[in-house]
């Protein structure tokens, strides 16, 4: 998704009118509850909440020109990986096994064996088409974003194909643009 | 209500910006092993004892040498590895550790024919020597007095646009407003092949 993302892919920025910040702010209390005491630090009512626009469906929350949230078409508000690494607890966990680390890293979507050999891990109430944190085994952080395919249920029984896809990851271009100005 | 989250803190390689902990996935841990050294040694206990073996050997060979040839040979080393760092950062690097390929300097003009009898003369590579596109335009366009434009061409790298059969002394114009281009650098495309100005 944004393996390849820089500051010319940005087709628009406009900071957002009242209406749609409270859309905005209401939708993603609701997707992440663990963030709940914290949505006011990471999006205050009084700072302009920015949302940029990029091509393929893409936008972006940014405020103070750091970039937040993001999400695809009218999809869930999913966060960037370094605000996940500072609140690890406020998505479903996978975890891959060592092996895929490599390419996970590199932007390969995550397939089914990966999550369910012994180094792997599956939150069993995960649904399709939700966003999961993905993990690594022996690791500490999350390592990419993604977005279920199939439901944890499924990826046990049909471990073939991808079961996951990968959103965003660690040194992507999203990852690159610490700050967007 | 919940008690406050506090952010978490992570520890973030200052070389390649990943979580110290991806450092040997990310795409030059070989730079980053330093860095790890200094900043995060419990992450990896084996670089540790890596470098501290290297520094061991370094010490031995420093001492033999100062034996053999008491210290001639140390100034000579420390220049060497001076001189071997710097070559280092010189290369660029692509994401996923390619290689960048230096590109070939060359400025390449086309003529491209519209509606039978108006043409467009299109400028590509001159942002290789150095130039600004939107600057070169603009003086492009004044001394033909044509619209002449900065566009995306295809894969996505930058040309200028100019309106009009300019061929004739594009080249000349090149080369006195911007020394720097040399004559032979400069080709024409005709009938899809490249030819040589001048």
């Amino acid at each position: 998704m944004f393996k390849k993302f820089c500051l010319e892919e940005i087709s628009s920025q406009n900071q957002v009118k009242a209406s749609v910040q409270r859309r905005i702010r209401q939708s993603i209390h609701d997707e992440y509850p663990g963030l709940e005491t914290v949505v006011e630090d990471l999006l205050p009512k009084k700072s302009p909440l920015i949302v940029v626009k990029c091509p393929n469906h893409l936008t972006l929350v940014v405020v103070n020109s750091v970039p937040l949230f993001f999400c695809i078409r009218d999809g869930p508000y999913m966060p960037t990986l370094r605000l996940l690494h500072q609140y690890p607890n406020i998505m479903k966990r996978f975890q891959v096994d060592r092996g895929a680390i490599k390419f996970v890293l590199s932007g390969a979507n995550i397939m089914c064996p990966g999550l369910t050999s012994p180094g792997g891990v599956l939150d069993e109430e995960v649904e399709a088409e939700r966003p999961v944190a993905i993990y690594a085994e022996g690791k500490q952080h999350a390592l990419a974003i993604g977005f279920t395919k199939m439901s944890a249920k499924d990826i046990k029984s049909i471990n073939k194909g991808i079961g996951v896809d990968t959103m965003h990851y660690l040194n992507d271009g999203l990852w690159k643009m610490e700050r967007l100005d | 209500m919940a008690e406050k989250l506090e952010p978490a803190k992570v520890l973030y390689c200052g070389v390649c910006s990943l979580p110290a902990e991806y450092c040997e996935f990310g795409p030059d841990f070989g730079r980053c092993k330093p860095w790890l050294i200094e900043n995060a040694p419990d992450l990896y206990p084996d670089l540790l004892k890596e470098a501290n073996e290297k520094g061991a050997d370094k010490v031995s060979d420093q001492l033999q040498s100062v034996g053999i040839s008491s210290g001639g040979a140390d100034g000579a080393q420390s220049s060497a590895q001076t001189g071997g760092t710097s070559k280092k950062e010189e290369v660029k690097r692509l994401p996923g550790g390619k290689l960048k390929k230096k590109e070939r300097q060359e400025v390449i003009i086309e003529k491209v024919v519209r509606n039978k009898r108006k043409c467009i003369t299109i400028v590509k590579g001159l942002e290789l020597f150095g130039i600004k596109l939107s600057d070169a335009s603009k003086k492009l366009g004044k001394k033909f007095a044509t619209g002449a434009s900065v566009v995306k061409g295809p894969t996505e790298k930058e040309q200028i646009d100019v309106q009009g059969d300019i061929i004739y002394d594009i080249v000349e114009f090149i080369t006195d407003t911007w020394p720097d281009v040399p004559e032979r650098s400069i080709f024409f495309i005709e009938d899809g092949k490249k030819v040589q100005a001048g």
